[in-house]
């Protein structure tokens, strides 16, 4: 894109842009999020691009390869533009046949239209999909529109206006005046108010300050950061610009986990295209502002997205986190002032400015405002990442997005907040999801990680995942967290190994009380969590391990055993081909059986059956 | 010499008896007035009322002078009258009297290492201004030792052979200063130094901050003495192979490198050094910073990532990260030179190294396959992928092959969670499904 002179010249260079651009002409947008390239989105972009040149349509037809859509589990996604025509799971065969039905015609292709399980009816457009329909899409809506290597995209639909706005027409303190009426709260888990972060900001002495965008995303089962990043990585830049002009800043970061590097990448290329549009660096449109950022790239430790372990991490230190008795808006990065804000936070950042405050304030409920983007994984129909607003019921985004449990199923609980967060069980799937009520329910709104899981996911397992994950993942530094969380596990480990006794359960909760009273920093506070929540919903399980050393969702290995049902067994001989250890016998068309003493319990049989014959027990 | 033989080692806890059979801890709680210096801040009777109520708690009493004679025959008396298997006193520091009362219990028979001290004057009423809350902690502190004494086990002193000689590892002027006060004392030392000569760092330096003494001055005369003293056995050019065994009783197997002159014979004349042609003088040490080892080819390597960088500390991550990525693990060479580079020291360096999960201070296989063991992709089974790719591989997670081809790793969260169980195997994303592991990996064998 070109260079851009000043606020004024911003709309002239848009109005270029789109001059250049036929409204009318066909769009083929391919998803390339991280998802949709693990199932072959990039080789199916290459073969549309590949079919339109060979068609010689390339001046008609525009191949844009998106961030992603949200919709992981149909992937690869491709929507044909302007009719809004998403087609799931497409091949790299099926794309000559796209082409020629519905780019260059106006056909549809039945067979890769998303077939609604409820109704069994074909969807033809994207918006009408159940999945998208019940959605709020302010931040991950503008993903499929553009391409995130293109700031002339972005431009497109009016990206940096806000910034323009903020520049042109408001004094910083009325940018903060404005987030904060807004009710923006952080989305990186603790919830609080940006507009009260900022202004305490801005009240610690001290006339350098710095701003820094949190995207190390270490929550296990959460990944919207990653793909806005990746995705739309111009709009996180613009909120953290104007967050820049409105704090006075001139040196922000991001700091990005090193498990990301296709967002590291966009996200550098985004602030080169910046730059040299001169919406960053010096003299941002021609206003005699100055701001730049630097990318720091994480080291692989989930406590790196603790506020002070993090600004450890950045000055090239081993990211142990400092006590709190002064706050990082005080003495932060190389103990000045300093902003940080997750990913989505900054987002936002541009469409409050956009669209005001009270529009924001409009979105949600009393406490919490604005729309939350969920991923919702495990056990669901329609796994992905939903942008939903505050207050919507968990119920909704189970069954009206989510498409219910898969495979005739039940559901069990559902898990939000990560590590820190907990489990929730039936009885409160009318809960409305905000950052009060979900604290209430001992759990937590933490990144926005929902993880749902069914009959067969066994709750002292989860809990002994989690325990496990902070066990590996805490830092050390203070006694409670690196010795609690040890001294948890073993008991945790105990339980699943059919060594559970009735005095652990008493334990657990005495060290989960230890643990939030005196660990330094939230990855040890809120560790037990995941405990008490089980413990509080769940109990029942508890104990079915302890007293009848029984894994009621036949999970903990040393507590199941495989066995072949009889009746249903076909003798088609797949589970003792796959077998790995040759416990399987029996004839081809006949009743196979397990050796008990070579069963290693890996399970595999039970996944590759066809006929449901073999029983966990 | 054994000078007393008695209950065997330390069976059964505090409940045992000598018989061996297990009783109810019985604990006597004392808690000291020290004049004032303990009651003008805490309510010790309060602390010895509520100390009453603690479990396994038989007596609890407060005396002026815990320490006076009349205050040990109290704790001496309460044991025989009521019994008592252990006994705490809420006082001074244990520096100060433990001895004092461990000498008081045991001589009314109860095991002197059954006895606790809880220290409310120097960690609580010297140092707090608030009576509440001082007494609060003191409760607290009395707590914390009553339940410590229901679990300790009676100790028994014995005498033990040793062997009044010491091993010291390292000839700089640190360990030539420790040999020799240790020599004068009296006894044998060993002094172990893995070059041809004692002196070490020192001995490279001129000067010595921040005096500006000279060097050599200091280490010279020291270096004829350690060589010189009849209690100083010196073992240069070789190394400590091996030490077992425990205090007093150590064994050492020191590895003594080839020397290829008959010590014996040799009158120090020099000749043999003066003719030498080769010149390969083992004393000659690398500069401070630089490794010996490291080739002029890494040297351009390790500067060129540097420079990409800037030379700040600050950036010490961001430059592992492409060491990581360049070498596929980080050699310690490597991380020498860069804290040589940065003027980090090398602890720093390492400590950085160690602590983030991106580095590998292994060199690690040609393929890296990583399972995400990320929440989502646990509940849909992940575990069982990785046992089928451990078994596969026939290694564990972070494990790599023999024969370099593979490193196994877990990762916690790839951010794919809707296609879980995902495994990485470089920068390919996979969706596995439990028992299509083996297929997955076999795409990249015939590749
Ligand atoms: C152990 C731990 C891990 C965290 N990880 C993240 C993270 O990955 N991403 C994030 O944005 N915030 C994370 N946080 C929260 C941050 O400390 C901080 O509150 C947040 O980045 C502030 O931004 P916000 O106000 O916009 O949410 C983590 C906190 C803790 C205690
Ligand atoms: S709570 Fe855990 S992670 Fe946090 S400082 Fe303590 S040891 Fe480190």
């Amino acid at each position: 894109m070109r260079h851009v002179k000043d606020i004024a010249d911003l709309e002239r260079a848009r109005r270029e842009i789109m001059k250049g651009r036929d409204p009318d002409a066909r769009v083929v947008a391919i998803c390339c999020g991280t998802g949709c390239i693990a199932c072959g989105g990039l080789t199916v972009a290459d073969a549309f691009r590949s079919e339109v040149d060979s068609r010689a349509l390339a001046s008609k037809v525009r191949v844009l390869t998106t961030g992603c859509h949200g919709f992981c589990e149909r992937g690869p996604l491709v929507v044909v533009q302007p009719a809004g025509i998403l087609y799931q799971q497409v091949k790299p065969d099926d794309v000559a046949e796209i082409v020629e039905t519905s780019v260059e015609g106006d056909d549809l292709v039945e067979r890769l239209l998303y077939v609604d399980s409820a109704s069994g009816e074909k969807i033809v457009r994207e918006e009408d999909v159940p999945f998208y329909k019940h959605q709020t899409r302010l931040i991950l809506g503008r993903n499929g529109a553009l391409d995130p290597t293109s700031v002339e995209d972005y431009v497109a639909i009016g990206g940096y206006g806000s910034l323009a706005k903020a520049l042109d027409a408001m004094t910083p303190d009325e940018i903060v005046a404005t987030v904060k009426a807004s009710g923006l709260r952080g989305r990186g888990g603790g919830g609080f108010s940006t507009g009260r972060k900022w202004e305490s900001c801005l009240k610690a002495p001290g006339d350098v300050r710095y701003l820094i965008c949190n995207a190390d995303e270490g929550d296990p089962g959460a990944y919207m950061d990653r793909s806005i990043l990746e995705g739309n990585p111009h709009s996180v830049l613009e909120g953290m610009v104007i967050g820049a002009f409105a704090l006075g800043v001139t040196d922000g970061y991001i700091y990005v986990r090193e498990e990301y590097p296709l967002a590291v990448a966009n996200f550098t290329r985004a602030l080169d295209d910046a730059r040299a549009a001169g919406l960053l660096g010096v003299n941002i449109l021609g206003t005699g502002f100055s701001f730049d950022v630097a990318v720091a790239r994480g080291g692989g430790a989930f406590v790196c997205g603790e506020s002070t372990a993090l600004m450890a991490s950045i000055e090239g230190l081993p990211g142990e986190p400092r006590p709190k008795h002064i706050h990082t808006v005080e003495r932060g990065l190389r103990q000045r002032p300093t902003v940080l804000n997750n990913v989505e936070t900054w987002a936002n950042v541009p469409l409050i400015v956009d669209k005001g405050a009270e529009w924001f304030a409009a979105i949600g409920t009393e406490g919490s405002k604005g729309t939350k983007i969920f991923s919702l994984v495990g056990k669901v129909n329609n796994t992905g990442l939903v942008e939903v607003p505050m207050g919507i019921t968990l119920r909704e985004i189970i069954d009206d997005i989510g498409g219910g449990i898969r495979g005739g199923h039940s559901f069990k609980a559902v898990q939000t907040g990560g590590p820190s967060g907990g489990c929730i069980s039936e009885d409160l799937l009318d809960l409305p999801v905000d950052f009060d009520r979900l604290a209430e329910a001992g759990s937590m709104m933490g990144s926005g990680g929902m993880i749902v899981m069914d009959d067969r996911n066994c709750m002292v397992d989860i809990a002994k995942y989690f325990v496990g994950f902070l066990k590996d993942e805490s830092c050390g530094k203070c006694t409670p967290c690196r010795e609690g969380l040890r001294q948890m596990h073993a008991i945790l480990t105990d339980i699943t190994e059919g060594r559970g006794e009735e005095r652990h359960l008493d334990e657990l909760e005495y060290i989960s009380w230890g643990l939030e009273q005196t660990a330094l920093c939230q990855l040890g506070s809120t560790a037990q969590n995941p405990v008490l929540t089980t413990l509080r919903y769940f109990r029942d399980e508890y104990r079915a391990h302890i007293e009848e050393k029984r894994c009621p969702a036949g999970v903990c290995k040393a507590l199941v055993t495989y066995s072949v049902v009889a009746d249903a067994c076909t003798g088609c001989t797949v589970c003792a081909k796959k077998c790995p250890s040759d416990a399987i016998e029996g004839e081809p068309k006949k009743v196979h059986g397990i050796v008990q003493d070579k069963c290693i319990k890996c399970g595999i049989c039970y996944e590759v059956c066809k006929f449901d014959a073999i029983a966990i027990d | 010499m054994a000078k007393e033989e008695r209950a065997p080692e330390t069976e059964g806890g505090a409940n045992a008896s000598e018989q061996g059979e297990v009783r109810e801890p019985r604990i006597g709680v004392y808690v000291c007035h020290c004049g004032i210096n303990i009651a003008y801040m805490v309510d010790v009777r309060k602390v010895a009322e509520v100390a009453g109520t603690f479990p396994n708690v038989v007596v609890a009493r407060t005396y002026p002078y815990m320490c006076s004679d009349p205050g040990q025959s109290l704790i001496r008396d309460d044991i025989e009258k009521s019994d008592l298997t252990g006994v705490v006193v809420a006082a001074c520091s244990p520096r100060m009297h433990e001895p004092t009362f461990r000498a008081a219990v045991s001589d009314a028979g109860v095991n002197p290492y059954l006895l606790d001290m809880a220290n409310i004057r120097e960690q609580c009423s010297w140092i707090h201004e608030e009576p509440e809350a001082a007494t609060e902690k003191a409760i607290d502190l009395v707590r914390a030792a009553v339940a410590r004494a229901s679990h300790l086990s009676p100790l028994v002193e014995r005498e033990v052979p040793v062997t009044p000689e010491s091993l010291v590892v390292g000839g700089g002027i640190a360990g030539i200063q420790a040999a020799l006060d240790i020599a004068e004392a009296g006894y044998r030392v060993h002094l172990v130094e893995k070059e041809p000569t004692i002196g070490g760092r020192m001995a490279q330096l001129d000067k010595t901050f921040p005096t500006l003494d000279c060097s050599a001055c200091i280490l010279t005369p020291r270096m004829v003495d350690a060589s010189r003293h009849p209690n100083i056995e010196l073992a240069t050019y070789s190394e400590v192979k091996e030490v077992e065994g425990y205090i007093g009783n150590f064994n050492a197997t020191l590895t003594r490198k080839a020397r290829y002159v008959d010590l014996e014979k040799c009158t120090n004349c020099g000749l043999c050094y003066a003719s030498c042609p080769v010149r390969n003088v083992p004393q000659l040490r690398e500069p401070v910073g630089i490794p010996r080892d490291l080739s002029e080819k890494d040297r351009t390597r390790l500067d060129a990532i540097i420079a990409d960088h800037g030379i700040d500390a600050e950036l010490l991550i961001q430059i592992l990260q492409d060491v990581n990525i360049e070498y596929n693990y980080l050699p310690v060479d490597a991380l020498k030179y860069v804290a040589f580079r940065l003027g980090v020291r090398p602890a720093t360096v390492y400590h950085v190294a160690s602590f983030y999960t991106a580095f590998s201070l292994e060199p690690r296989g040609r393929k890296i396959v990583k399972v995400c063991t990320g929440t989502a992709c646990h509940a849909r089974g992940a575990v069982r992928v990785l046992e089928e790719l451990e078994r596969r591989l026939g290694i564990g997670p972070g494990e790599t092959t023999e024969d370099m081809a593979y490193t196994l790793l877990t990762v916690n969260c790839l951010g794919c969670c809707a296609l879980g169980p995902v495994v990485v195997v470089d920068n390919d994303y996979h969706s596995v499904v439990p028992g299509d592991a083996d297929a997955m990996l076999a795409r990249y064998e015939t590749a």
